[in-house]
């Protein structure tokens, strides 16, 4: 059959169609009016997914696993992963106590609060698409606590057993938390010899965050090989935190080196997080 | 009414798909916009002509459901489907292997145009050289496997 051509009136439907679609795309790059939006849909997709699972493959994996007998040795060996993933996280924070809990008043407060035993909380990984994490500017993923808690976690720090993940932008069922490696996203850190600061952006790769500095102005000598530390002056994260080590440092011309500095931690590594609140 | 909740469906599926291969096909650096493709594909082998709105609105769920920014997808789809409308009797001059390079360009297009806006820390070249290659390969081999395998692809309005 003989498909005609876009009429005039049709055209200008397209082209009042493109430019809708172009003011759409600018408000949602530029704030964040379709976030409700967004966040409804993962949480309606997150639970279907359950829902569906647990009504679905779930009873098949239960009945097969009951009719050879080995449930509940599965069950043992799942609870057996989850305190270990927890002892990991947990052994991570006593690693890093006089970090983490260097400010008395937080412990007080924390006394206070009945929480002195268990000042931080876990979380359960629900959602981290993979594939934005190894391609793209924006990583996110979200989590949710496995203990019921009335109190905020706005800017509340995540963690696993390597180190700091991110923290958390928005607080509601699921946590979303923006990632160390997310390019909107800027850290700053410091070296050991504490003479030398700056603020590390997300790559938007994995593994790696990258700090842009003058070296006519910081006139200091970065070697590949250098830990460096949070430097806490962003009010989010605690300070003398270990976060990576420079793999790469580039000149792209004499005013701006770049330093690419590996992450020790990586989300995918753990489904249990730490979440903490400084 | 039925078609389009049969192509809302496939769209989903196709798009699910798409997530799930990306991942093994960007360690190669290529970006396959398979939903885009499909999408393409359907126009094409429409008997009629797409409304604009129906492109936009398919674009809107493309974005929703792909988790990118509102509109990205919607702009894409309307522009392809203006261009397959506005040449959709040249195509029959066409021979099969213009018109997969169209397709092939036209998702290099596509991935050009959504590597700027979400992934521009770390747009490459070489990633938008191989996509290109690869999808008009793609194109060839569906039009190929399609004129020996029969029509198992006719999706029609």
């Amino acid at each position: 059959m003989t498909r005609i051509s876009p009429s005039p009136g049709q055209k200008i439907i397209y082209l009042l169609l493109i430019l809708l679609g172009g003011f759409i795309l600018y408000v949602d790059i530029n704030t964040n009016n379709f976030k409700n939006i967004k966040n409804g849909f993962n949480s309606f997709k997150i639970s279907s997914h359950f829902l569906i699972k647990s009504f679905s493959i779930n009873p098949i994996i239960d009945f097969k696993n009951h009719f050879q007998y080995k449930d509940r040795l599965i069950k043992e060996n799942n609870q057996l992963n989850i305190a270990l993933e927890k002892s990991y996280v947990e052994k991570y924070v006593i690693s890093q106590d006089s970090k983490f809990f260097k400010d008395t008043k937080f412990l007080e407060d924390a006394a206070n609060q009945n929480s002195i035993n268990k000042p931080y909380h876990i979380a359960q990984l629900k959602k981290l698409d993979p594939n934005i994490f190894n391609c793209c500017d924006k990583h996110r993923m979200h989590i949710q606590l496995l203990t019921e808690s009335n109190e905020s976690f706005i800017e509340g720090v995540v963690f696993n057993s390597a180190g700091i993940i991110g923290h958390i932008i928005h607080d509601k069922n699921y946590k979303e938390v923006i990632l160390l490696t997310d390019t909107s996203h800027f850290l700053p850190i410091k070296n050991v010899s504490e003479d030398f600061f700056c603020n590390a952006r997300g790559s938007g790769t994995s593994d790696y965050v990258i700090c842009n500095f003058n070296p006519l102005v910081l006139n200091k000598e970065i070697a590949i090989g250098q830990n460096f530390f949070t430097s806490g002056l962003g009010g989010i994260y605690p300070k003398d935190i270990k976060i990576g080590v420079v793999e790469d440092v580039r000149t792209i011309d004499s005013n701006n080196t770049e330093l690419n500095i590996k992450l020790f931690s990586n989300p995918m590594d753990s489904n249990l997080f730490g979440v903490i609140n400084f | 009414m039925k078609n389009y909740i049969k192509i809302i469906f496939i769209i989903a599926f196709v798009n699910f798909i798409e997530l799930n291969i990306s991942i093994a096909l960007s360690r190669a650096y290529i970006i396959f916009p398979l939903t885009f493709l499909c999408y393409s594909y359907y126009v094409y082998k429409s008997d009629e002509n797409i409304n604009p709105i129906e492109a936009f609105l398919f674009g809107l769920f493309v974005d929703l459901i792909s988790n990118s920014y509102f509109g990205l997808n919607a702009i894409l789809f309307c522009l392809i489907t203006y261009l397959i409308n506005i040449y959709s009797n040249s195509f029959k001059l066409f021979s099969y292997l213009q018109v997969c390079i169209f397709f092939g360009i036209s998702a290099a297009s596509y991935v050009g145009f959504t590597q700027l806006i979400i992934n521009l820390y770390n747009f490459s070249y070489l990633t938008l050289l191989i996509s290109a290659i690869f999808n008009t390969l793609f194109c060839i081999i569906i039009a190929i496997s399609s004129m020996y395998s029969g029509n198992f692809l006719n999706i029609r309005r």
